[in-house]
């Protein structure tokens, strides 16, 4: 880790905004989930939104892919405005995300797992099926490779037949990441990419993470409790506390921030 | 002694007496299978896909061979009349996922199985209202007779309808493995979260096993239709498949068609070689009776998912 | 003839391979799986790219004598740079992949090595972690340079470049690099293969080209190796067997070199190329039997009884057919339709299905593992090997291949047994001795040539060598019975639920034994019961298991108990393990060898909880990651008692 992130940090090349939140606010019923919130996150940048316990990181992960719609607010992706984004709209938009809990297809192989990243990059319909077998054979064959290749990325040969309701969590973990990676994703979105994994998985999945926004320029927007890989691994950080941003800036200066310890210390010791 | 004797001895002598006869039965119960192992099909792909057990799939075969047949009435060729059936089933896949699936998502499996109870009650009443409820014959050019293969009795149209199931079988086998709509399909049937976030359209899918399971319901009703008339009591084999799902698992594509046989075969033996001894109609209840034997023993099914699942 | 006489004249082991790019051209020399598909390369696209290789090498300073390291899994390319530092007289140093720093730096250090070739990205970041402390290292080549795109240092140099430097230099002036190949001859350093000694910093073993190829050349004539076998090349290329199974007698008969994908798909890799000749130390035989019978479990009923049927008559004659005995014709029918019915599907399921001759040694292999791979007509067969003969020393012949010895002297190999019971040996393939370890080179090799093996054993009646444990374990309880822990060990390791035992009883009144269960089939085992756990840790520390594992060790003390020298050394006290022992933790060493002595200091607390009246203990564990961070593992460790009601008191308890 050490050797690889300062390496990392100083010769890459942060890029326009990518992604503007406009002052987006979320309400269930009478709890206010996210107030007001605005930040930018910008190309090949992996961002980090951290907060205490119920602070609004997964809403608002799930308004950045279309899963909930802001009471107001709205988001820019690529220079375009929307209101709210359909879950299948931002997938065509190149946004994939990973769940907290992991959300896989349990009874299908890692491999297939990984092929349904691809649907939305996938020409052939229905009719080609039925009338051109080749055409959709080899389109088929061409997708496998681009699967391969993150197969090989994230050394998961072996689990390849595997279906993946047989696999331990932390290997779960990397395959969902693979399937989103096979979307080849503008921004990717990771809820909590090391929950429940133990300090070696950890570690290799922060490998995983600089070497996928290294290797293939992927922006980055993740949540994460641990504090020590949120300081390794972003480029910058956001923080959120009852649904409101309270700091945002590179990890070393936010660390500092007077509102941030206090948030902290406020509510959960254990994070810090 | 003389009821044992006739229950427990006696079939069986009439068996190995005439092993010949036995293979015709079996061959005859096979491809009343067939028909079982059809409906279920549609069952499955939409319970599959969607998680909704469609109640409307019987009343579906009806609908799709009174259009067939109302079409044919009018003087349309059969391939024509074939084609029509099928658009029009497709037409009503694309209205039940706009008007019955979408207003409902996220609701309680309950409240979708009553919708599709509404949707029996709807296309029965539809159908008969376009087509009327007469008995209608359906004629699609197969002649319903016997031929004799090495001594065995074969009849020409099950036969040929046994094709075509094998063939619509092999058909769909190969859309659900092989093809990114049968791998959307599986991935929709398996966690529908995690088909949103990598861009498959849930109601797509839909429409898609709606309109496979409407086109199964059509083969079915054709089948089922050219050898017994086209008739209101077509939607009453869906109870038939009720059986046959509980033997195959509600989830599985192949349990669907080997219960569907072993239904087929169990109730035509248990008919000509029991049916004497007990007085008869076997066929109406030998089949449920396979089932209730089943949810004691295995209440999975032959190929449902195991329940304990591996911590 | 003269094919033989051309081999003969070939001396260097870049000579043999200059011939088989004439001889081999076309046939696959190696295969590697990449991207889920097998590449293969020719003899003579190995034979040109090892020109190239070596003329880089040689652009960029690499010269006669020089060390060269090698760290990585097993691949293609890394065999190939070892090719082309003999080209030019240079000495690879392969080095295990799995060391941890300190002992990657000790080899790097102590070999004087001047250059590093590794993998990928894990091994530089480990070389570059010890860097500063050799000084000597002028260049690191690597391979995979995934990760690797914004590492400046000034001494990285990439494989791909290297190739291509050296394939201009090569085009333009081939006669440079013929004649340094031309210059080699057999007595020349071949390789320096560091061994992991179970005591000690390891010692890097001297061996000659003469040493290799004759040895290789003498296995693969009594062994009918030839130029149309597979091999899968898996185990570490650091490790003397790998290096004359998949080097130098590949290289030597020009048959094919497999490289698994990567060590967690070996097991499928297997099956995909069925190799004709393969090497497994017991364990992983066993590994691979666990599996079946776990798999097996799992099966409907009737396959289940087809399996217990079947498995009944190979037992019965399976053996015998394979070494062409007499079998009753009632069996022998038997057995092929068992052949059809399952022991062709299982060989095939085992990866084994072309199999003609898999090899085991290192340590004792259970009889019933044993058998059951001849039963199914898998031939295994145990040989006597060490780094320092060039491995082959003693195996077992076709026909008369037994569990509990290790076969009958190779080819010009000369064994004898020191009055200390000792075993000695003479061979062509003997070492010239340790790297810059004058003292060792004295202690194990005498003046005539003869090498103490440091295994006590003796010959049997008909010929063949029997190991009974390493000289210096061979120990005494306090009493004076004989205690030979291994021996118990092996006895408690043939029970598939324990992984790893060690015994004590050396100087102690009584024997214990710390056991390591193995987590698949106990795992296997506990769901099947409906016992849940969480972890390793969870599921060692059950009451259930306890019971589970008593019963294994109650047998073993049956067996014990039938033997009057050993009945003394029954097993009185025992606990399981609350982790698994570790390479990494340095418990194990590298080829899965228990560490005594470390053991005895990491594990002191249990150990004397084993020898005192208490029922648990409550212990810490530090454990070490691969990259060299240590962590800490509490437990409360459970310790059993075991009766032995019908055994005479011992003498101990009677004073």
């Amino acid at each position: 880790m050490t050797q690889v992130a300062p390496a990392s940090a100083s010769t890459k090349s942060i890029g326009e905004v990518l992604l503007k939140i406009e002052d987006v606010s979320l309400s269930f019923g009478a709890v206010h989930a996210l107030s007001e919130v605005g930040f930018e996150v910008r190309d090949r940048e992996i961002l980090a939104i951290i907060g205490p316990n119920g602070a609004g990181k997964t809403t608002m992960l799930n308004v950045l892919s279309g899963w909930y719609g802001p009471d107001q607010g709205g988001i820019v992706f690529k220079g375009v405005r929307r209101r709210r984004l359909r879950p299948h709209e931002a997938a065509t938009l190149g946004i994939a995300r990973t769940f907290q809990n992991v959300a896989l297809f349990k009874r299908m192989t890692t491999l297939d797992n990984i092929m349904t990243g691809r649907h939305l990059k996938m020409r052939t319909n229905f009719l080609d099926h039925a009338l051109y077998w080749g055409r959709a054979e080899r389109e088929e064959i061409a997708h496998r490779e681009t699967v391969e290749r993150i197969i090989d990325f994230l050394e998961i040969e072996a689990i390849r037949k595997v279906p993946v309701g047989r696999l331990p969590y932390g290997l779960q973990k990397r395959v969902e990441l693979a399937r989103a990676l096979a979307a080849e994703p503008t921004l990717l979105l990771l809820d909590e990419p090391m929950a429940g994994m133990n300090s070696e998985e950890k570690e290799d999945m922060c490998r995983y993470i600089l070497d996928v926004n290294d290797e293939f320029g992927t922006t980055m927007a993740l949540i994460e409790h641990d504090m020590g890989v949120v300081m390794d691994i972003s480029d910058r950080v956001v923080v959120l506390d009852y649904g409101r941003k309270i700091a945002d800036g590179p990890p070393d200066r936010v660390r500092a921030d007077p509102a941030v310890i206090a948030a902290y210390l406020g509510v959960a010791h254990a994070d810090a | 002694m003389d009821i044992l004797g006739a229950l427990l001895l006696k079939p069986f002598a009439d068996i190995g007496g005439s092993p010949l006869f036995f293979l015709e039965v079996v061959i005859g119960g096979v491809l009343t299978g067939v028909m079982y192992s059809l409906v279920a099909l549609g069952f499955v792909l939409i319970f599959k896909a969607s998680g909704v057990f469609n109640f409307a799939q019987g009343v579906m075969v009806l609908f799709s061979a009174l259009t067939l047949v109302g079409l044919m009435e009018l003087g349309v060729p059969i391939w024509l009349a074939l084609i029509a059936t099928i658009l029009v089933m497709i037409a009503l896949a694309f209205a039940i996922e706009r008007l019955v699936l979408r207003p409902l998502v996220n609701q309680a499996e309950i409240t979708l199985f009553m919708a599709t109870i509404g949707l029996t009650f709807f296309l029965e009443g539809f159908g008969e209202l376009l087509w009327g409820a007469n008995v209608k014959k359906l004629d699609i050019g197969i002649p319903d007779r016997s031929f004799d293969v090495g001594g065995i009795l074969v009849n020409e149209f099950e036969l040929f309808a046994a094709g075509i199931a094998a063939l619509l079988v092999a058909v769909l086998a190969v859309l659900f493995q092989r093809t990114k709509i049968g791998r959307a399909l599986r991935a929709v049937a398996d966690d529908h979260q995690a088909a949103l976030s990598v861009g498959i359209s849930l109601t797509s899918i839909w429409v898609i096993v709606w309109a496979v399971a409407g086109i199964v319901a059509l083969v079915a009703g054709v089948m089922w239709g050219g050898k017994s008339g086209v008739q209101f009591s077509l939607s009453l084999i869906a109870l038939k498949s009720l059986p046959v799902l509980i033997l195959g698992g509600l989830t599985s594509v192949p349990g669907a068609i080997v219960g569907g046989l072993v239904i087929g075969v169990g109730e035509k033996i248990a008919e000509v070689y029991w049916g004497p001894y007990i007085g008869g109609a076997i066929e109406n209840w030998f089949a449920y009776m396979i089932a209730v034997a089943f949810l004691l023993f295995r209440p999975q099914g032959l190929f449902g998912e195991r329940i304990i699942e591996r911590v | 003839m003269s094919e033989t006489n051309r081999v003969a004249l070939a001396d260097t082991i870049p000579k043999m391979l200059a011939h088989n790019a004439l001889e081999y051209a076309d046939r696959p020399a190696f295969r590697e799986k990449d991207l889920g598909i097998w590449q293969s390369w020719t003899w003579r696209q190995v034979y040109e790219e090892v020109r190239a290789l070596a003329c880089g090498l040689r652009a960029v300073g690499l010269k006669r004598g020089d060390k060269i390291s090698i760290i990585g899994d097993n691949r293609p390319h890394l065999y190939w740079v070892m090719a082309a530092a003999q080209s030019l007289g240079a000495v690879p140093v392969p080095i295990y992949q799995d060391s941890i720093a300190d002992e990657t730096l000790y080899v790097l250090d102590h070999a004087e090595a001047r250059m590093i070739v590794v993998e990928d990205q894990e091994q530089v970041d480990k070389v570059l972690s010890v860097k500063d402390r050799v000084p000597r290292v002028e260049f690191v080549v690597y391979r995979d340079a995934r990760g690797l795109r914004h590492y400046e240092q000034p001494f990285l140099r990439t494989y791909a470049a290297l190739v291509e430097s050296g394939r201009k230099l090569d085009v333009t002036n081939p006669a440079v690099l013929d004649a340094e190949i031309a210059t080699g001859k057999g007595s020349d350093l071949a390789i320096i293969l560091y061994t992991s000694g179970t005591t000690g910093r390891s010692k890097g073993a001297l061996l000659t080209h003469d040493n290799l190829i004759v040895t290789a050349r003498n296995a693969n004539q009594s062994e009918h190796i030839h130029a149309d076998e597979d091999v899968l090349a898996y185990l570490p290329m650091a490790w003397a067997g790998d290096h004359i199974f998949s080097y130098v007698q590949a290289i030597a008969a020009g048959f094919t070199v497999n490289c698994p994908e990567s060590p967690a798909t070996v097991m499928n890799d297997l099956r995909e190329i069925g190799p004709t000749f393969f090497f497994a130390p017991p364990r992983i035989f066993e590994n691979i039997l666990t599996q079946v019978m776990i798999r097996m479990e799992d099966a409907g009923w009737l396959k289940r009884q087809a399996f217990k049927y079947f498995m009944a008559v190979a037992r019965r004659c399976g053996a015998k057919i394979l070494e062409r005995k007499p079998v009753a014709l009632v069996d022998r029918l038997l057995y092929a339709m068992g052949q059809v019915l399952v022991y062709a599907p299982l060989r095939n399921v085992l990866g084994f299905r072309r199999i003609r001759r898999a090899y085991t040694a290192g340590e004792a292999i259970g009889p019933d593992i044993f058998d059951f791979y001849r039963s199914i007509g898998v031939n295994v067969k145990q040989l006597f090997g060490m780094t320092e003969a060039s491995v082959y020393i003693t195996m077992q012949p076709d026909d008369d291949a037994k569990p509990d010895t290790v076969g009958l002297p190779m080819r010009d190999v000369e064994i004898k047994i020191s009055e200390t019971g000792e075993v000695m040996f003479r061979s062509p393939g003997v070492f010239k001795g340790y790297y810059k370890n004058q003292e060792a080179t004295v202690e194990a090799l005498t003046a005539d040539g003869w090498f103490r093996t440091g295994d006590a054993g003796f010959l049997a009646p008909d010929g063949h060598l029997k190991i009974i444990d390493r000289a210096k374990d061979v120990g005494r309880l306090t009493d004076g019975t004989l205690f030979a822990p291994k021996y118990i060990e092996n006895k408690l390791k043939f029970f598939p639920n324990i992984k790893e035992a060690v015994c004590l009883g050396d100087g102690k009144p009584y024997v214990s034994a710390l056991i390591n269960i193995d987590l698949d089939a106990v795992g296997n085992w506990a769901e099947r019961q409906g016992i849940t756990y969480t972890s390793y840790t969870d599921l060692a520390g059950r009451p259930e298991v306890y019971d589970l594992i008593q019963a294994n060790i109650e047998r073993v003390n049956r067996d014990l108990e039938r033997d009057p020298n050993l009945a003394g050394s029954q097993i009185r006290r025992f606990l399981i393990l609350h982790k698994e022992l570790d390479a990494d933790d340095g418990e194990l060493t590298r080829t899965r060898k228990v560490r005594r002595r470390i053991i005895a200091d990491s594990y002191g607390m249990l150990i004397s909880a084993l020898y005192s009246d208490k029922s648990h203990i409550a212990v810490e564990a530090k454990v070490t990651y691969e990259d060299g961070r240590a962590g800490l593992l509490k437990a409360d460790v459970a310790i059993r008692k075991i009766e032995l009601a019908d055994v005479p008191v011992p003498l101990w308890k009677a004073s």
